[in-house]
């Protein structure tokens, strides 16, 4: 593209000036009778942006009512899949609780049911943390056929000196009709100044 | 012998290569000095898994330069984790000891985590995203590659992606 000479250069301007000069006389001039008044001018466009808020809270309603029906669903599906998976008559869970935790800090748990590993489960300090604020961890949900059982349970960890030990607790219980929960409870006794580990049956 | 090699690497690679943009897989295990480290709880935070040997070469300069990269990006959200593959941990110990490095060190023996991202060559350095999903691998020792520093930049701008 040739870019013009500097001596044609004015020649441009006044071209372009007069181009302009019609379309700045027509903004100046005033409006023609039929247009509407400055006020319901004004008017016209605040309505408008009105109008899409309301739809833009009714949307905002539809999308959170639509993430509160996926949340129940999603929850639904979920108790479904448990009921399918541990039918009640079969089911079998095992829980851990801690207490105060000042004479063993908790590193790993290892389940055995029927001398049959089912359960190996590492804690980190966050869930140790959480343990030990009363939180309490399903450890194993299984299935069991009614009848005589034992449960074997290893608590890893380190003593009050620092020491790493292992400690175990079993417990033998009866599987009946319904569900059957365990509770491992990890406990300080204070007069005896160690960690106490028992297997506790929810009857 | 090293066309061999390389051919190796790449068909073997293709496990891992296949988790790029998948979740990755959970896992929780034995530092080699400290706590427990479970993958999830660094949920919301980038993650770098770096996966090594104590009789691999070229594991540990791979080690020094992510320990530089750790350096320069933690206070923006890199979390680095290095994975031990070693049969005995003491190995892997001993080489904590040695080499003293900024990030967790963790014990894998069982090769559980290993085999659930399908590792068959050492180093592997997989890059995971805040959301928890696998977005790089590498299969080489060259973390001071401008790609390292390309792909962390671009996981640590990544908001937290929705569950």
């Amino acid at each position: 593209m040739n870019t013009p000479s500097p001596n044609h250069l004015p020649l441009l301007l006044s071209l372009v000036l007069a181009a302009l000069l019609p379309l700045a006389a027509s903004a100046a001039a005033p409006p023609p009778a039929n247009a509407p008044a400055p006020d319901q001018a004004a008017v016209a466009p605040a309505a408008a942006p009105a109008a899409d808020a309301a739809g833009t809270r009714a949307l905002d309603q539809q999308i959170q009512d639509l993430k509160k029906d996926v949340i129940d669903l999603n929850r639904d599906l979920f108790v479904l899949e448990e009921e399918l998976l541990f039918p009640a008559n079969t089911q079998v869970a095992v829980f851990v609780s801690m207490d105060v935790g000042d004479f063993f800090a908790l590193d790993s748990i290892s389940l055995k049911i029927d001398n049959r590993e089912v359960a190996n489960y590492l804690y980190t300090p966050r869930q140790v943390g959480a343990l030990i604020k009363g939180g309490v961890q399903r450890l194993y949900v299984g299935n069991l056929k009614a009848g005589g059982h034992e449960l074997v349970a290893l608590f890893n960890g380190k003593g009050p000196n620092e020491r790493y030990y292992r400690r175990g607790a079993n417990l033998k219980f009866e599987k009946g009709v319904g569900a059957k929960y365990l509770e491992l409870k990890i406990t300080d006794h204070a007069r005896a100044q160690q960690p106490e580990f028992e297997i506790k049956d929810w009857e | 012998m090293a066309v061999l090699a390389a051919a190796s690497t790449l068909v073997c690679a293709a496990g891992t290569v296949s988790l790029v943009g998948h979740r990755a897989p959970d896992f929780a295990l034995p530092a080699a000095v400290g706590s427990n480290v479970r993958l999830s709880e660094y949920r919301g935070q980038a993650v770098i898994i770096s996966f090594w040997s104590s009789r691999c070469s070229v594991c540990a300069k791979q080690l020094t330069l992510l320990d530089r990269l750790y350096s320069t990006y933690r206070s923006s959200g890199l979390v680095v984790l290095a994975v031990s593959v070693d049969d005995e941990p003491l190995h892997a110990e001993e080489y904590a000891r040695a080499h003293a490095a900024s990030f967790a060190l963790l014990l894998d023996t069982a090769k559980a985590v290993s085999r659930a991202y399908a590792i068959d060559s050492l180093p592997s350095t997989v890059l995971i995203d805040r959301g928890g999903i696998v977005r790089y691998w590498h299969g080489d020792d060259r973390a001071d590659d401008r790609s390292y520093v390309t792909q962390i930049r671009a996981l640590l701008d990544d908001v937290v992606a929705a569950p």
